[in-house]
């Protein structure tokens, strides 16, 4: 049985890995991005960001202050047992997500979004968020936190319910639109990785764009090759906007898109955008039936 | 790069052009939403000299008790498009000539800037960790028990703070305005390598037929 004290460090040694490590996936698409591009603003974007991050691997400071939501994807296979059952592992999350926000790990930011008090703790009704879901017969746990930056959030946030007469016409154009729109400015903290939700209720359509923007590994594409081929078409569209890193003339606005599809009502092609910033931040911690935990930035 | 001095001077800042790349060095304070909000609704501000603590830098530090002061462990400049709506107001109340920040921000607080003689300045880059090193001292923080650390006001004395580029300068000109025509000039051939006719419509539900 995994015990709960090891999940609390499981989970806070995930997050404290992904405030301050780039994952090497990420870091390697921002030196490709960083070799092909040409106008000095958009080159010292990426060498000033590169040397940021190599910096707070060095104990330096982080990877981004802005840590944003905290998010916890969790794995269970069908032998995982947990001390105090699943239910125990909401309460795991809020100790690690207020252990790494009193180390300065996080940053305090979650607050009341009316009265806009702030706990101090990125603790509150509905964060960290805790998403558990089931796949295997193993008997390990898969945690990935991923504190999101609010930028990516914010501003690269969009859904549409498109009809069946809109097409994949529609779909490219809404995505073509949203990553203009998110990437201006370097509102996204452009090279961005978008991820697009496609099908399923507006709930489960987001749900996919977040899980493709944060967890689908650069350079993975889609095992159905009419989606790896739409993922490509407007990843070599975004090419061409003229934005590059931090919405500077170049071509890296985006990193790679990834979509996630589910099926849908038979009237309707609801679609979700939604993006993560440069700094790509995720980390996974394995937690094995012997309580050993292995971490790691690759999470395929 | 240039190195400027804090407080800017006006003929200094008048100077400027877009893309120029800058680092600063003098007092700065900090703010965000609840700054803009609580000095234009609700005339609540921290009692500085603005002539001489005259940069506003759209922050929220990432802060640690240290001693009997405070040490920054990181701090990234925040999007400041979100503070529009208070822009204008904030940088006329105060007579800001320096707004650091990131993205860049709208046509009223481009017309403010114009008036009292003053610069955005976006950030190069994630930097947080650099800006750290380059903050020389905590100087003083208003309202940390009502508004946090990361809303709160804080003032920090910096040197060679940096880089930064002027992304809107005191003529009114916008670095991101002009790339975005480049951007609006390539859309339609994207698009139309796309398959999207150049009269495409969304189906559109929501509206009656007079509209």
């Amino acid at each position: 049985m995994i015990q709960r004290k090891t999940v609390v460090e499981a989970m806070f040694g995930a997050l404290q890995r992904a405030a301050t490590q780039m994952p090497p996936d990420v870091r390697a698409a921002l030196e490709r991005a960083a070799a092909e591009e040409t106008d000095p603003m958009a080159r010292q974007h990426l060498a000033v960001s590169l040397d940021n991050a190599d910096q707070a691997a060095r104990g330096e400071g982080l990877v981004c202050a802005d840590t944003g939501f905290p998010l916890f994807f969790i794995r269970a296979g069908s032998r995982t047992a947990l001390e105090g059952g699943f239910g125990a592992l909401a309460s795991a999350a809020e100790e690690a997500t207020a252990r790494a926000t009193a180390e300065c790990l996080l940053r305090p930011t979650m607050v009341d979004p009316i009265t806009r008090a702030n706990p101090g703790n990125n603790v509150g009704p509905g964060m960290p968020k805790v998403d558990l879901r089931f796949a295997g017969d193993g008997a390990d746990l898969e945690i990935i936190a991923a504190p999101k930056g609010g930028g990516s959030e914010i501003f690269g946030t969009f859904y549409r319910m498109l009809y069946p007469a809109d097409g994949l016409t529609g779909v490219r154009k809404f995505v073509i639109e949203s990553i203009r729109e998110s990437c201006y400015a370097g509102k996204v903290c452009p090279p961005a990785i978008i991820g697009i939700g496609l099908g399923g209720t507006a709930d489960v359509c987001m749900a996919m764009a977040k899980r493709a923007a944060v967890l689908r590994p650069i350079g993975q594409r889609h095992p159905r090759p009419d989606i790896a081929a739409l993922e490509e078409e407007l990843y070599q569209a975004s090419r061409r906007l003229g934005i590059g890193p931090m919405g500077s003339r170049g071509i890296n606005a985006v990193l790679a898109v990834a979509i996630e599809v589910a099926v849908t009502h038979t009237a309707a092609l609801p679609v979700a955008f939604n993006a993560q910033c440069l700094v790509g931040r995720r980390w996974r911690a394995c937690i094995a039936a012997d309580q050993s935990v292995v971490y790691s930035g690759e999470v395929a | 790069m240039k190195r400027l001095r804090l407080p800017l001077s006006e003929d200094e800042a008048r100077s400027l052009r877009l893309g120029d790349r800058v680092t600063v060095t003098g007092p700065l304070f900090t703010g965000r939403s609840r700054f803009h909000i609580r000095a234009i609704e609700e005339g609540l501000w921290p009692p500085l000299d603005y002539a001489a603590v005259n940069a506003f830098f759209h922050v929220g530090p990432v802060m640690r008790p240290q001693g009997d002061g405070w040490e920054v462990v990181s701090c990234e400049p925040t999007s400041s498009l979100r503070f529009e709506r208070y822009g204008a107001a904030v940088v006329r109340k105060f007579g800001l000539r320096t707004l650091i920040g990131k993205t860049t921000m709208g046509p009223g607080t481009a017309q403010a800037l114009r008036e009292v003689g003053g610069v955005f300045l976006s950030k190069i880059g994630l930097s947080g960790n650099a800006l750290r090193r380059q903050v020389r001292r905590v100087r003083e923080v208003h309202f940390l028990d009502e508004l946090g650390k990361t809303e709160a006001t804080w003032v920090f004395e910096v040197e060679d703070f940096g880089p930064f580029f002027v992304a809107m300068d005191a003529a009114g000109g916008n670095y991101f305005h002009d790339l975005d025509r480049e951007v609006v000039a390539a859309l339609p051939g994207i698009e139309r390598d796309l398959g999207i006719p150049a009269d495409y419509a969304f189906t559109e539900v929501n509206r009656r037929g007079d509209a």
